[in-house]
């Protein structure tokens, strides 16, 4: 399933050298030809360490970051290149070093994991440890676009909001696997009205709340929309409760509807939503000038390498971050950004397949959770720059820039892998088993 | 005029770029219907069962380690030969604990052992509904809940 | 339990992923065509920058404006400030407007009358080939307007009322459009010293002044009341001559006479009360039509709607004429009769723009047919040499030919020998100038017209309007029909009605020689 790689990320880098400097020639490949050796070596690093997990995840990884890089590779020239250990690399050879480490990571957690037990028994000191994180970074940290996100270790910086993530998955799925037959059945009555136990819910309230407070205070609002549908999606998974969900969408509108009263950023944002187009210089520029992109775009895209996002009037920023699916879009027609969506749906099938064939719950929660944060995001980010919802700042998984959100979907794949393998395990021992188990 | 030429060689390539997507989407699909199939028909085989245990540690192997035990809806452990899971092991009382499937989950009861039953690592004083992916410790061997 | 819920998930993921794409949908093919047209995309900016646009030459291939690419930028250059309104501007920095802005695609060739071709250009990345206009508009009419107007604030429209041609139509202060259509860099200061002149010189009067009629409007009553027969020619009103020394009250509100003197009133019937210009004898012909009848006649008038100036996508738009307070960008009902009997002698909530009188003017000149306004006559090959005149090859021909009858050819006929009278009747001769408009040299050649003053309270002076057609001899349809506003221009026949005589003179006599 990687093989047609091979073909893909060269034929698109070919397309973009052609179409920007107006040659028959193809250009420079050498980021290409290192991210297909490097999704082929991981690929086989994983059948040679014996790992028997879900065989799709890794080349439908492979194919969304290779678009991803086709477009990082168009935008190199325009976008400041980053130096980093005395080397001066251009955004798609960053990219494709934060692939590495990616790999590297997803590869030591796929094999690494044969236990699950670290994680969840020990979810309160993973909970603590990630607010404690984000809590320094709220105090130390470095504030880029208004939101404070960012902690530098010496030359290189990382967004622990990323990593936050997976493990509030791994708190919520340890949390919900053993609580989950208690908020499934008990239910207190008041009256008529039949309402889920609350005390069993507090303690995981509680932690969730102190996390959506310091990203809200963060100014993170994409951040804290993905955790909170995280968190109601896994609620709903647990418990089957539609009611679970209904409450908390009412609560998040209403608390949205609040927080555009209270807060400026919130209410611009807000208004830039419902009609971007009464201030397309200002509040709106950024929706604005996406959706002149997707207009451009049209049915097959204006060709690779000739967007005019990057340089639309100057002053767009996040083209090669939250926006690059508006570069998609334009670049490769609503046939192409359409084939990016389906490749993530395509990969949450995979995820959420691997939950139902989980052999426990915590496995199938975790599973489900780290699944819902790939899809959620993408949905989030490419609906916000769509004006279906209003436009928060997320990373596109495996397509944008950014070393951070690279690492953390890698370690997403990498604990699916071990939670897949677990259950293969499993299955091949109950097949080809000695007879039937004793009575 | 060799403008003209190169907008043309793109627009071949572009398309053929967009239709290798479409191959390898097509593909992916192609996969996740047939896995969608093959679990479909794996889940109606196992769906006769409602859980087993997987016995994670075992001093005296009986039962053997690493092995599943199917279960039916009512389950008695203990050292007795009679009970349905025959566990051997010096701090196992003869009846033990019973393990049964009442509606929608699992719930395990002492019946009154001398060292006790444990739910992931919890002694227990009463009937305790089970997730799958508990581990129950009876004596000193360990199992785990599963579908 | 988990496996089923999952399933229920993928399900809802499913369905957001689909709503998502629907969205791209949108954005990318169904509103794509109106993204890509908006001026601020950048996409439209940078094409804009450096391609070459089509000229635009008067009625007789005289160059009014056109386009040279010089270091990469492309600078328009237009010849005469007196179409700075009907062409528009056509500026890197600032847009388009005017005719720049309605004929954007053909003036830069972005939509080929050929669909297939733009596909091919689109493909090839070709330059698109710019294409060239020709108006309506004389030259020589327009700057003969324009100076009648002179420092003055004001509007002339004049029309062919048989095609609907615009002959003239300019709009005073004016302003040059050169320098904010050269380099995008040099083109604000030239905008500020615009913006700051007095008189809002941007504002194109002729198409967006909204100003009161005044008596011109007893034109459209007359013409309401004689179609649906509500009154003859020969109708009188009983209390008419005492009404007119004390007033008359409607429902509360007394409408008052102007000043008569020097004649003494009397039981006039239409053409006289048109002659002497009877607020009275108009309110109560107001109140005869009724209050849907007369709602109903203004719209047919083409009142209570934007008006457009050319036909399908390209338009130039005109604001909408109010006959009562607007709603919704409609006319509201009349509130009472009081509204009535005031907006049938041009005051109360009217408020009318000078194409629409001037399209007033003419349908009552053409039979009571509203022709089709339209500007732009044809489409060209853009011509390599725009000062030595417009190419010989015609891509195509715009000719509006019909138009919608309003009124009767009867009801017609009886406002046009009115409206003669008006202007060349015993009394009619003391009230518009003595005879100023006829004695602009249109010798033995009839004229109508009728002038207005609007009111606008004590202390300021009204604006002075006049609208008229010629010749309006009993045979043949008038060639010309003009509407004339000046701002604080005082009493109608003062100044208003002097400058469309002379209008309508111009263009007889430039038609005959």
């Amino acid at each position: 399933m990687l093989l047609p790689l091979l073909l893909l990320v060269p034929l698109g880098y070919a397309i973009t050298h052609m179409a920007v400097a107006g040659t028959t020639e193809v250009g420079p490949m050498q980021t290409a030809a290192v991210y297909i050796v490097l999704m082929l070596a991981a690929h086989f690093g994983l059948v040679a360490a014996g790992q028997r997990g879900d065989m799709l995840l890794l080349p439908l990884v492979a194919t969304i970051g290779g678009i991803g890089l086709i477009m990082l590779n168009r935008l190199a020239p325009d976008v400041a290149t980053t130096s980093a250990f005395g080397l001066n690399l251009d955004i798609a050879a960053t990219q494709v070093m934060w692939f590495g480490v990616g790999v590297i990571a997803m590869l030591a957690v796929a094999i690494g994991l044969r236990d699950d037990r670290i994680l969840r028994h020990y979810k309160y000191t993973w909970a603590l440890a990630g607010i404690g994180l984000l809590v320094f970074t709220f105090m130390f940290g470095t504030e880029v676009n208004g939101a404070r996100l960012w902690l530098y270790l010496g030359p290189v910086g990382f967004q622990p909001g990323e990593f936050l993530k997976i493990v509030l998955v791994v708190f919520i799925a340890g949390y919900l696997a053993e609580h989950r037959a208690l908020l499934r059945d008990a239910v207190w009555r008041v009256g008529p009205i039949r309402i889920p136990p609350l005390p069993y819910l507090l303690p995981m309230l509680a932690i969730f709340a102190i996390v959506m407070l310091v990203v809200i205070f963060g100014k993170d609002l994409g951040t804290a929309l993905l955790f909170f549908g995280i968190f109601l999606t896994m609620l709903f998974v647990a418990t089957g409760r539609r009611s679970y969900v209904l409450i908390g969408l009412i609560l998040f509108v209403a608390g949205a509807f609040v927080a555009s009263r209270l807060f400026d950023h919130v209410a611009r944002r807000m208004d830039a939503w419902i009609d971007p187009f009464a201030d397309p210089s200002g509040a709106g520029y950024q929706t604005v000038q996406s959706l002149y992109a997707f207009g451009r775009g049209g049915l097959f895209g204006e060709g690779l390498g000739r967007s005019l996002l990057p340089n639309a009037g100057g002053g767009f920023f996040g083209v090669e971050t939250d926006f690059v699916f508006a570069v998609v879009g334009e670049e490769l027609g609503l046939v192409g950004a359409f084939a990016l969506l389906a490749l993530v749906l395509a990969l949450v099938f995979r995820g959420l397949r691997v939950a139902i064939l989980a052999r426990d719950d915590f496995s199938a929660m975790l599973a489900v959770g780290l699944t819902t944060s790939v899809g959620l995001q993408t949905l989030i980010i490419s609906a916000g720059i769509l004006k279906v919802i209003p436009l928060t700042g997320i990373t596109f998984p495996f397509v944008s820039y950014g070393g951070s959100s690279l690492l953390s979907s890698f370690i997403v794949v990498g604990l699916l892998l071990a939670i897949s393998h677990r259950s293969a395990v499993a299955t091949a021992a109950e097949t080809v088993g000695p007879g039937e188990p004793d009575r | 005029m060799t403008g003209e030429v190169l907008r043309i060689l793109l627009l071949v390539m572009q398309l053929a770029f967009l239709g290798i997507l479409y191959l390898i989407l097509l593909n992916f699909a192609r996969s996740l219907l047939r896995d969608l199939r093959n679990a479909e028909e794996a889940q109606q085989a196992s769906r006769a069962g409602i859980g087993r245990l997987t016995v994670l540690e075992s001093p005296e192997d009986e039962p053997p380690a690493g092995r599943p035990i199917a279960l039916g809806p009512i389950n008695s452990i203990g050292r007795n030969v009679n009970n349905t899971i025959f566990v051997e092991d010096d701090f196992v009382s003869a009846n033990h604990a019973m393990l049964t499937f009442r509606g929608r989950s699992w719930f395990i009861e002492d019946q009154g052992s001398t060292n006790g039953t444990y739910v992931n690592g919890h002694r227990i004083d009463r009937p305790v509904a089970l997730s799958f992916g508990d581990e129950l410790t009876i004596g000193r061997v360990r199992m785990r809940l599963e579908r | 339990m988990i496996a089923t819920n999952v399933r229920r998930l993928s399900l809802y993921l499913v369905l957001s992923f689909a709503i998502v794409s629907g969205g791209l949908s949108w954005w990318q093919v169904i509103d794509a065509p109106a993204l890509d047209a908006r001026q601020d995309n950048p996409e439209v900016i940078a094409a804009r920058r450096s391609q070459p646009r089509g000229s635009i030459f008067d009625a007789r291939g005289q160059l009014l404006g056109s386009s040279r690419v010089v270091d990469g930028i492309s600078r328009r250059t237009y010849t005469d400030p007196a179409f700075a309104h009907a062409i528009g501007y056509a500026s890197l920095r600032f847009g388009t407007s005017g005719l720049e802005r309605a004929w954007d695609d053909i003036l830069t060739g972005r939509t080929d009358p050929n669909p297939l071709n733009d596909i091919v250009n689109d493909v090839l990345d070709r330059r698109p080939t710019p294409r060239d206009l020709t108006l309506t508009l004389d030259q020589r009419l327009q700057d003969f307007a324009a100076a009648q107007l002179g420092a003055d604030a004001g509007a002339v429209v004049a029309l062919d009322p048989r095609t609907g041609a615009i002959l003239a139509m300019t709009s005073t202060p004016t302003f040059d459009a050169t320098p904010i259509s050269g380099d995008p860099d040099e083109a604000a200061q030239p905008m500020e010293r615009i913006q700051d002149q007095p008189g809002n010189p941007l504002v194109d009067r002729s198409r967006q002044g909204h100003y009161t009629p005044g008596s011109i409007m007893k034109v459209l009553t007359a013409a309401a009341a004689l179609d649906g027969g509500a009154i003859t020619p020969r109708t009188t009103f009983r209390d008419q001559p005492r009404q007119e020394t004390e007033g008359f009250v409607v429902e509360g509100f007394r409408v008052r006479e102007h000043d008569l003197s020097p004649v003494t009133p009397a039981l006039w019937p239409l053409s006289e009360a048109l002659q002497v210009s009877s607020n009275i004898f108009f309110a109560h012909v107001g109140l005869e039509v009724g209050v849907d009848a007369y709602l109903e006649y203004a719209r047919r008038f083409g009142f209570c709607a934007p008006l457009e100036i050319g036909q399908t996508t390209r338009v130039l738009s005109v604001a909408a004429s109010f006959v009562t307070a607007p709603q919704d960008g409609d006319c509201s009902p009349f509130q009472d009769r009081a509204e009535l009997a005031q907006a049938a002698f041009g005051q109360g909530r009217v408020a009318v723009t000078p194409v629409q009188m001037a399209l007033l003017a003419a349908t009552v000149a053409n039979d009571g047919v509203r022709p089709v306004l339209y500007l732009v006559r044809d489409v060209r090959v853009h011509a390599a040499r725009p000062a030595s005149g417009p190419s010989e090859a015609v891509l195509e021909t715009y000719d509006p030919a019909g138009g919608e009858r309003v009124i009767g050819s009867q009801a017609a006929a009886d406002v046009r020998r009115a409206m003669v009278d008006a202007v060349q009747g015993p009394l009619g001769r003391l009230y518009a100038g003595a005879g100023a408009v006829t004695n602009y040299g249109i010798s033995g050649v009839a004229t109508a017209g009728k002038t207005g003053t609007a009111e606008l309270g004590p202390n300021v002076a009204p604006h002075s309007w006049f609208i008229g057609f010629a010749p309006a001899d009993a045979t043949g349809t008038p060639a010309i029909a003009v509407a004339v506003i000046v701002e604080s221009g005082g009493s109608g026949s003062g100044r208003a009605a002097p400058i469309g005589g002379a209008v309508m003179a111009e263009w007889l006599r430039l038609q005959g020689s």
